[in-house]
């Protein structure tokens, strides 16, 4: 059996699949959207499968080529008059075509490993539930692909078969509009682009996907290996079964994955030593980073009566998860870069002494940003300057973040020129409003 | 005359226009049943032009191109208008939904796919065989159009199935395409196939 498998992989498209898979599957992860995996695994595992739009149609392409081997070389006929079950004879291609979709997809993972290698700590278990449940598509893909090419053996089949399973994958969420959860078992791809930081996919999605693709993946092997039209039409019975009992174990809510939160990412992890600095798990390889500037910003604002001592990440995550409000605590926004480095580095001073005067999320009126601003600055003693910032964390080229330096110069002009102690005694109230959520405008001004 | 018929016959050319005339009336229903737009959309339009171009690959190779070399036939020549006949039947196909309800274009944008798109093909035909050749378009378009790419020269390059009709790095590219895959078909034929595809397709 081995003997025959390895002779099935050398001879037949397996090889050239994987290869495509990789290839085509790498290149697009680091071309076709910017990369939006630089934060860790769990996004390079939910990157790998939103490109799976691309791989699963290819993969069915590349099975249905795959099948029209005997009627190419023209041994129907010859082999019809094999005393032997269909079935002992397409084990091998199974065989050899699941090898060549699991090696690809894995291939193509270890591609984008290569990006974040040294940047991403935070492994969850669910990387390996992700990218296994990416792969167990593919082979499904390549079944099916196998099915469809034995009983339509045209030199089209598998152009048509491509193009038909992509536009499938683009048509779902159209077609299954008010049941999202039906398009997220149905579609590998479904809902797996641009992940949050604190991302993951949910145990139920994950159960409900892999129990759908084995269905059809049981049912292309059916089809496969079935000779009459009845075994063949009672290969809808397992893809039935698989949807069946997918649609039982997900949750009947729109946007699983979208809004889907990992509580043990967004724990926080402090640094060594006193002030403390704390940033989320997901976020730990920048700790290094964070800490330096950080404790120079506390201990600028040690200048202020009832200052704050600790800084913490803002782990805040769609649409509505928000971290503890604390006023001995302030909240830094933290991101990756592209490169997976911290990518607001430079401003990480101005951004912890600033976020001193932040108001908790839930207040009406918070101060102005140019208001936070100045009086940061008033307590740096420099002068607010335009940000040199970076996008934060993912390419996203609409996005413009708002420049109140200019405004926030006039104010610190205006603070400047008062006394110091009358200055300082507003700086305090502006702090005090802000923490307690009373209407903090007008008091720099 | 005669030859003419067998060496139609040889290629299929029956059931490749055929499935083509098939691939286009279904992708027409599809847009028709599916959009009010009588201008069909940019993917569709070019997911049709890789199916037709697809679906006209296999006439590229007859039941035994070796046996066929022997002929002493003008074949860099016959091989051109081979191509060439591809490019105006496509073109045709889709001229003639222009008058319809569900309109396949513009034309540049078609004129430019089927060129560049016929030209890979031929050229995959004469470098891997005419059995694997319909992966390289299909691989690339597929790509190009879910993920295109406009910002930069070598994304409008790498995307060109998918740009707008007024590219001008489209344009180049495909006619790059096309002239290359003139060329290497109209010289050196279909490559040799592997033991694996022999006889028939």
């Amino acid at each position: 059996m081995s003997r025959v498998l390895r002779i099935e992989l050398r001879r037949s498209a397996a090889i050239g699949a994987a290869a495509s898979l990789a290839a085509l599957g790498s290149l697009a992860m680091y071309f076709a959207e910017g990369i939006s995996f630089s934060t860790g695994w769990i996004q390079l595992a939910m990157t790998q499968r939103w490109y799976l739009a691309l791989l699963w149609p290819l993969m069915l392409a590349a099975g249905a080529w795959q099948a029209r081997r005997e009627h190419r070389s023209n041994v129907g006929e010859l082999f019809a008059t094999t005393p032997r079950p269909v079935s002992q004879r397409v084990a091998p291609t199974l065989g050899a075509m699941a090898i060549a979709a699991v090696a690809g997809y894995l291939l193509m993972g270890v591609a984008g490993a290569a990006w974040i290698f040294d940047t991403a700590g935070y492994l969850p278990a669910e990387v390996f539930v992700v990218t296994g449940v990416g792969a167990l598509a593919l082979v499904a893909a390549a079944w099916l692909g196998l099915a469809v090419g034995r009983l339509l053996p045209s030199p089209v089949t598998a152009p048509v078969l491509g193009v038909a399973g992509l536009g499938l994958l683009l048509m779902l969420p159209l077609a299954t509009r008010p049941f999202g959860w039906l398009g997220l078992i149905l579609s590998p791809a479904a809902e797996m682009n641009m992940p949050g930081d604190y991302a993951t996919v949910p145990g139920e999605v994950s159960a409900a996907q892999s129990l759908w693709l084995a269905g059809l993946a049981v049912a292309a092997v059916l089809l496969l290996a079935s000779d009459t039209w009845r075994n063949r039409s009672a290969a809808v019975l397992p893809a039935a079964v698989g949807v069946a009992l997918a649609a039982t174990v997900i949750p009947h809510e729109n946007r699983l994955v979208t809004d889907a939160v990992d509580p043990v990412a967004r724990e926080l992890v402090c640094a060594e030593g006193e002030p403390q600095v704390c940033v989320s798990r997901a976020h730990q390889t920048l700790l290094p980073e964070v800490t330096g500037p950080a404790r120079e910003a506390l201990a600028v604002l040690q200048r202020m009566p009832g200052a704050p001592t600790r800084v913490h990440e803002d782990t805040f995550a769609y649409p509505d998860t928000y971290p503890e409000f604390r006023t001995d605590t302030v909240l830094l926004r933290v991101a990756a870069g592209r490169t997976g480095q911290l990518a607001n580095k430079p401003n990480v001073l101005v951004d912890v002494v600033s976020g001193a005067f932040s108001s908790p999320p839930a207040c009406q009126n918070p101060p102005a940003s140019a208001d936070q601003l100045a009086a940061a600055h008033w307590l740096m003693g420099t002068e607010p300057l335009a940000p040199d910032r970076e996008p934060l964390g993912r390419p996203d080229p609409g996005y413009v973040v708002e420049d109140a330096s200019v405004e926030a110069a006039e104010v610190w002009a205006h603070l400047r020129a008062l006394p110091r102690d009358e200055a300082a005694s507003r700086v305090g109230a502006l702090r005090e409003a802000a923490v307690n959520c009373l209407p903090a405008q007008g008091w720099l001004r | 005359m005669k030859g003419l018929r067998l060496y139609l016959r040889s290629r299929r050319a029956p059931a490749a226009t055929g499935s083509a005339a098939g691939i286009l009336v279904v992708m027409w229903v599809l847009w028709e049943s599916s959009s009010n737009s009588p201008e069909a959309g940019l993917q569709m339009v070019v997911l049709t032009i890789l199916l037709l171009v697809a679906a006209l690959t296999m006439t590229l190779s007859g039941p035994d191109d070796e046996l066929d070399r022997t002929g002493a036939l003008p074949w860099p020549a016959l091989r051109a208008l081979h191509l060439s006949t591809a490019l105006v039947l496509i073109g045709g196909q889709l001229l003639i939904t222009q008058l319809t309800g569900a309109r396949f274009g513009p034309t540049s944008l078609a004129l430019r796919d089927i060129a560049g798109l016929l030209g890979l093909t031929a050229a995959s035909a004469a470098v891997i065989g005419t059995a694997k050749a319909w992966f390289v378009p299909l691989g690339w378009t597929l790509a190009a159009v879910l993920f295109p790419q406009g910002d930069s020269l070598l994304g409008r390059v790498l995307t060109w199935q998918a740009q707008e009709p007024s590219s001008r790095a489209a344009a180049v590219t495909a006619t790059l395409l096309a002239l290359t895959g003139l060329l290497a078909y109209a010289m050196t034929g279909p490559a040799r196939k592997a033991p694996g595809d022999a006889t028939t397709q």
